[in-house]
């Protein structure tokens, strides 16, 4: 587990969890800036991303901006001894980001198999929760559909 | 700003794949058919239209030895404003939103220790007299697959 980090990385992995420096020699300007080699630099994103420590190396995008206007996260009751399937079947569409299954014990809120549903138009994701409801054990859900963003930033893991 | 066929091809290499290596948008280019220039400036532009909301690395929070969570409460709208300013000046909060549902505010914390995060939704529900579900994943079976742009 790659959780300690010398001071130079340290420094380089500040400066990729905000944004690259807009320029045709981003790993070079880092390298620079923090006083290491363009190499070390490399290696390192290398490394982290081969670990899986970085997940995406790249573009965030606003999907409102984009035609991926719609999306909602929909909930679902699902039995627990067949998340699983539940869960690799709400995976394999192509409709859907991410697909987590949390247990709750409130009374008030049964759903446990959390997909994130995306659209082109306010029908498509629509349709998506019919399909899957035509063609899956999932039946029974809630849709949490945005109404504001109240916070959105990126998590600061080195400070 | 309408995006061209460029920018979608553009997006669908660098919302998981910005190369890794001296020369990146020479080598954006060079898959593209375009010069050095051009994929940098259309990057650029971008990123100042803020379609691009950022460009760098995303962590996955475990293997950096953090842990997350998904938590939501029911907030009635005399006490809405004081919640969402309790929640939102938490460092590790980093998604909230306002949904359309009985548990009506919906947010992400992660944070270096379970328990700093459960004393975290502790003090907020001190503060704010507003309890909390915490719902953790136990499982994940899908995380963030980018969609295609082009068409």
């Amino acid at each position: 587990m790659s959780t300690h980090f010398t001071p130079t990385e340290e420094a380089i992995l500040r400066i990729v969890q905000a944004d690259l420096p807009e320029s045709t020699t981003p790993y070079a300007d880092i390298a620079q800036r923090v006083g290491c080699s363009e190499t070390e630099v490399l290696e390192l994103l290398h490394r982290l991303k081969d670990n899986g420590a970085i997940r995406r190396f790249g573009a965030s995008i606003k999907h409102q901006k984009t035609a991926w206007k719609y999306n909602a996260m929909v909930a679902w009751i699902i039995d627990p001894a067949i998340a699983d399937t539940c869960g690799e079947l709400a995976a394999k569409h192509g409709n859907i980001s991410h697909v987590y299954y949390r247990p709750s014990s409130a009374p008030d809120w049964p759903y446990t198999l959390y997909t994130m549903i995306h659209g082109r138009s306010e029908q498509e994701y629509h349709d998506v929760i019919e399909e899957l409801q035509r063609t899956t054990p999932l039946q029974t859900y809630a849709v949490l559909s945005s109404l504001k963003e109240l916070k959105k930033i990126s998590m600061t893991y080195f400070a | 700003m309408e995006l061209t066929a460029l920018h979608k091809q553009l997006l669908d290499i660098i919302q998981t794949d910005f190369p890794l290596c001296p020369r990146p948008y020479a080598e954006l280019g060079t898959r593209l058919g375009i010069s050095e220039q051009a994929a940098l400036d259309a990057v650029n532009d971008m990123r100042h239209a803020k379609i691009i909301r950022r460009m760098g690395a995303n962590f996955q929070s475990a293997k950096l030895g953090f842990r997350s969570t998904l938590c939501a409460a029911k907030v009635p709208e005399d006490k809405m404003e004081l919640f969402v300013a309790t929640v939102n000046a938490c460092p590790g909060v980093t998604h909230n939103y306002l949904r359309n549902h009985a548990y009506n505010v919906w947010f992400t914390l992660i944070g270096a220790s379970w328990e700093g995060m459960c004393e975290t939704l502790a003090s907020i529900t001190q503060q704010t007299g507003i309890e909390i579900l915490n719902l953790p994943a136990t499982k994940l079976y899908k995380i963030r697959v980018d969609f295609a742009m082009g068409e």
